[in-house]
């Protein structure tokens, strides 16, 4: 399978402060990449340059054979690669329903708005249920569901999701998780940053890890679950004492 | 009794024009998060665009209002593009204080130029039925100040489904709210910011053109309808469009009150003095919930 | 030694001359120069020219060291001529009441300081303006009739000593300024501008910086104010406090380079004689070549002319960088130790 998504090399810096340092990763098309790693190892801010809120300051991201890093944020999700920003940042004043519209606000994805609508009802009950509610009064396991109904109206063919158990409760948190699994199933790739490494980690089909700016380390998920370094670092599992 | 109706329903009416005159800086406040100080030069040359309606082509000054839309719309979109386009990628602090200095530039380069086109005479415009009106129990109500009021509220109302209900209006607020997820969202903010820039305009060239016939015109007032609408955006609360328009009548009503019972001459720095207290006061304004 | 590091250490040993010899020079010209040309309109420029500089100055001390933009200055200018006016008119020795002139407009400014500095960034720009509206308002209900110098005043008019007086001030308001950026105030003050929460953390007490330049600030305008009263045979009394004179002293911080000592000075002249130069030829539109000129400096230059002077620093010295290298590289092989 081809290189769906493919991060070339990519730097970014705040002003003078660089924060991520020649990172190179990819995502094959139909698959699930977790990106995990400590608190303030540059997740977000790579999360943000490929959806193209963050300028770089070298490198390249592809998708497919379209150059992302050269177009604005607004035209990259009409590329159909649409991020559920961390910490939700729904429209909180517009109802549930306005939120979901405007997330098919690309041509592509307002053609197949109501189709999409439906598909999104299905996955999210409660979403019908509240849809002209205000969307800063909803808990927030349900303003979550709304943050990836409405990244679901885009239509989009790669999802990237930054945190989307951050501040969840476990069984919310599963429910998100679940409903993930099953996109994918539908066919939509999915790139997701998580700070629960074993959620994420059995969720996804491979993983990067970034540490201070840069990739230390990548393999199958799986893999990574059985390997010591990342247990210690990042699913909390002390080494067995020497016998 | 009379008179202190007849002193309330002036100050109503002045307070609708002051109203609409907001209405525009309110909105490019809450979505682009800037302050425009050019914003009363976009009254002046609305009014400016209605007088030559009205003395070149014989207009009524409502109807003028077809041509005074369009016309002073398409300059919010032309100075979107040339000056305010440039600003689109500050943000907070630095982005308000470059646009108070970029604004306050232009609005000089508006006013001279208006001053170099019309020359600084005072113009005012008359309608044939400028003097006629309702006498209700004794209470004047002119003709065009009641269209005026009535306009007001017609504009107002339908600002208000444009932006609650409507696709490109539900854009516009979601751009307030949060620009980087609506542009996460594929909404093209720079173009969101445009459109909303030159419906701003054209809310001031609406009171503009109200102003001709209820005050005067001249390249000179700018300013002052400038500080009008802040002052007003300011009691409304600066989050608040729709609250722009009770404000307004708020003001005028308070104006008009001062000038009757305290002074006449000095009815402008009494609503000069209300906006200061308020902004020292309750700076969200009285129109927002805390 | 090679030349190239030779020539570097000898220019090191003039360079520190060069500040202190160009303010020489430039103060010899202004004093000489009106004086050969001996011409009313020269006069006038050269007058100007250095009321201009003074109002920049004052402006600079709020908005740029502390970070306060001001839209209304006008009301310290306003109050600095209508004291010192009324003073003089009614007997007092023009220096005197100039001095009271600058001090009430000082004082005004630290009465209504603490309350208005609780307004933030935008705000308190709006504000300021507004008060400046007050005060214009009411001066013109007030004092609706021109104000015009007595005959004997008239007939004994010297434009030389206006000039000298602007040209006195200007120097003072510069020399303030510097004192203030090393005195042991101004870390606190440009700390205020870059942060705020920051500088209060760090134990900074804001208020009482912020009334510190808006106090000087206030007072230089208010001198200006009153060299103002001292020069115009007649004006109206509101006139003063119009808006255009807070945006002139404004443009001429930032054209010059808003926040230095030296950008108010190099404004005031380029302003000022640009301005005296468009009126002369095209009287109608110089106003909105300034708009325009103002308008690109703050969206591409917002370091101001002097931000022209930084930049060409920059690339001459990345210049003198190359060219060392070069030199070293030659050396290196051709072999050295």
């Amino acid at each position: 399978m081809s290189d769906f998504l493919r991060i070339q090399d990519v730097s970014v810096a705040y002003g003078d402060i660089q924060a991520l340092w020649d990172v190179s990763l990819n995502v094959e098309e139909g698959e699930i990449v977790a990106l995990i790693g400590p608190n303030g190892a540059g997740k977000t801010t790579l999360m943000r340059a490929v959806a193209g809120l963050n300028p770089l300051r070298s490198g390249s991201i592809y998708l497919a054979d379209k150059a992302l890093h050269t177009l604005r944020a607004y035209q990259i999700a009409e590329q159909g690669v649409i991020l559920v920003p961390e910490g939700r940042r729904l429209f909180g004043g517009l109802t549930v329903l306005d939120n979901l519209e405007l997330g098919a606000y690309p041509k592509r994805a307002r053609q197949v708005r109501a189709d999409t609508l439906k598909l999104v009802y299905e996955l999210f009950p409660l979403l019908a249920d509240r849809r002209l509610q205000r969307a800063n009064t909803m808990s927030g396991g349900q303003q979550q569901m709304l943050a990836i109904g409405r990244a679901l109206m885009g239509v989009p063919r790669l999802l990237m999701l930054d945190e989307p158990s951050l501040g969840l409760g476990p069984l919310v948190v599963e429910s998100i998780f679940e409903t993930i699994k099953h996109m994918n199933e539908q066919g939509v790739t999915v790139f997701l940053v998580e700070q629960n490494a074993r959620q994420a980690l059995e969720l996804a089909n491979r993983a990067y890890i970034l540490e201070q700016g840069s990739i230390a380390g990548t393999g199958v998920a799986q893999d990574l679950l059985n390997d010591d370094r990342v247990q210690q670092a990042y699913l909390g599992i002390c080494p067995a004492p020497e016998a | 009794m009379s008179a202190f109706m007849q002193t309330l329903v002036w100050g109503i009416f002045a307070g609708a024009i002051y109203g609409i005159a907001a209405m525009g800086l309110a909105l490019v406040f809450g979505v682009l998060k800037i302050l425009n100080i050019a914003h009363g030069e976009l009254v002046m040359l609305g009014g400016y665009v209605g007088f030559w309606a009205f003395t070149a082509l014989g207009w009524d000054p409502f109807l003028a209002l077809i041509v005074v839309i369009p016309a002073i719309f398409i300059l919010g979109i032309i100075l979107d593009r040339i000056v305010y386009r440039n600003l689109n990628r500050l943000i907070g602090e630095d982005k308000i204080k470059n646009s108070l200095l970029v604004s306050f530039g232009l609005g000089l380069v508006l006013t001279n130029l208006a001053q170099w086109l019309f020359t600084g005479d005072e113009r005012s415009v008359q309608p044939s039925y400028a003097g006629q009106g309702l006498n209700v129990y004794g209470v004047l109500m002119p003709y065009t100040r009641l269209a005026t009021l009535g306009i007001v509220l017609v504009v107002t109302v339908a600002l208000h489904f444009f932006l609650r209900k409507t696709y490109p209006g539900k854009a516009i607020l979601a751009t307030a709210e949060d620009y980087e997820s609506a542009e996460l969202a594929g909404i093209n903010i720079n173009r969101v910011y445009m459109l909303t820039f030159a419906l701003s305009a054209a809310l001031a060239a609406i009171a503009g053109q109200f102003v001709t016939f209820t005050y005067a015109l001249a390249p000179s007032i700018g300013m002052y309808w400038t500080l009008k609408a802040m002052i007003v955006i300011v009691l409304a609360g600066t989050g608040s469009v729709l609250g722009a328009l009770p404000a307004g009548i708020l003001l005028g009503v308070v104006e008009a009150m001062s000038g009757a019972y305290l002074s006449q001459t000095y009815k402008e720095v009494v609503g000069l003095v209300i906006f200061l207290l308020v902004l020292i006061l309750r700076p969200q304004g009285l129109f927002v919930r805390k | 030694m090679t030349p190239a590091s030779r020539q570097s250490s000898l220019f090191k040993q003039y360079r520190r001359w060069l500040v202190p010899g160009a303010i020489v020079v430039i103060l010899i010209f202004a004093i000489v120069f009106p004086q050969q040309m001996a011409q009313d309109n020269i006069w006038n420029l050269f007058f100007l020219m250095s009321l201009g500089i003074a109002m920049g100055q004052s402006w600079n001390m709020l908005g740029g060291f502390a970070g306060q933009t001001s839209l209304g200055h006008a009301a310290f200018f306003g109050i600095g001529a209508l004291v010192t006016r009324t003073l003089w008119f009614h007997g007092t020795p023009f220096v005197l009441a100039f001095i009271v002139g600058g001090v009430a407009a000082g004082t005004f400014a630290l009465i209504i300081g603490a309350p208005t500095f609780r307004l933030r960034g935008a705000y308190f720009a709006i504000g300021t303006l507004a008060v400046a509206e007050v005060l214009r308002i009411t001066v013109a209900q007030n004092r609706p009739f021109i104000s015009t110098m007595p005959g004997d005043m008239i007939s004994s008019y010297n434009l030389p000593a206006r000039y000298w007086v602007a040209l006195a001030l200007a120097i003072a308001t510069t020399a303030a300024a510097y004192l203030l950026l090393r005195s042991r105030w101004s870390l606190g003050i440009l700390g205020v501008r870059e942060d705020e929460e920051a500088a209060q953390a760090s134990g900074v007490h804001v208020l009482r910086h912020k009334l510190l330049a808006l106090g000087l600030s206030a007072l230089f305008m208010g001198f200006a104010g009153a060299v103002f009263a001292y020069k115009q045979i007649s004006y109206y009394p509101e006139a003063p406090f119009f808006p255009t004179f807070t945006f002139e002293a404004l443009m001429i911080a930032y054209i010059g380079g808003v926040g230095t000592v030296i950008g108010p000075v190099i404004g005031g002249a380029f302003f000022v004689l640009v301005r005296e130069r468009l009126a002369a030829n095209l009287t109608d539109v110089h106003q909105v070549i300034f708009g325009v000129l103002f308008v690109l400096v703050v969206l591409l230059l917002p370091g101001g002319l002097l931000e022209i002077w930084d930049r060409s620093k920059r690339i001459m010295a990345k210049r003198q960088t190359k060219k060392l290298q070069a030199t070293r590289g030659a050396e290196d092989r051709e072999g050295g130790p």
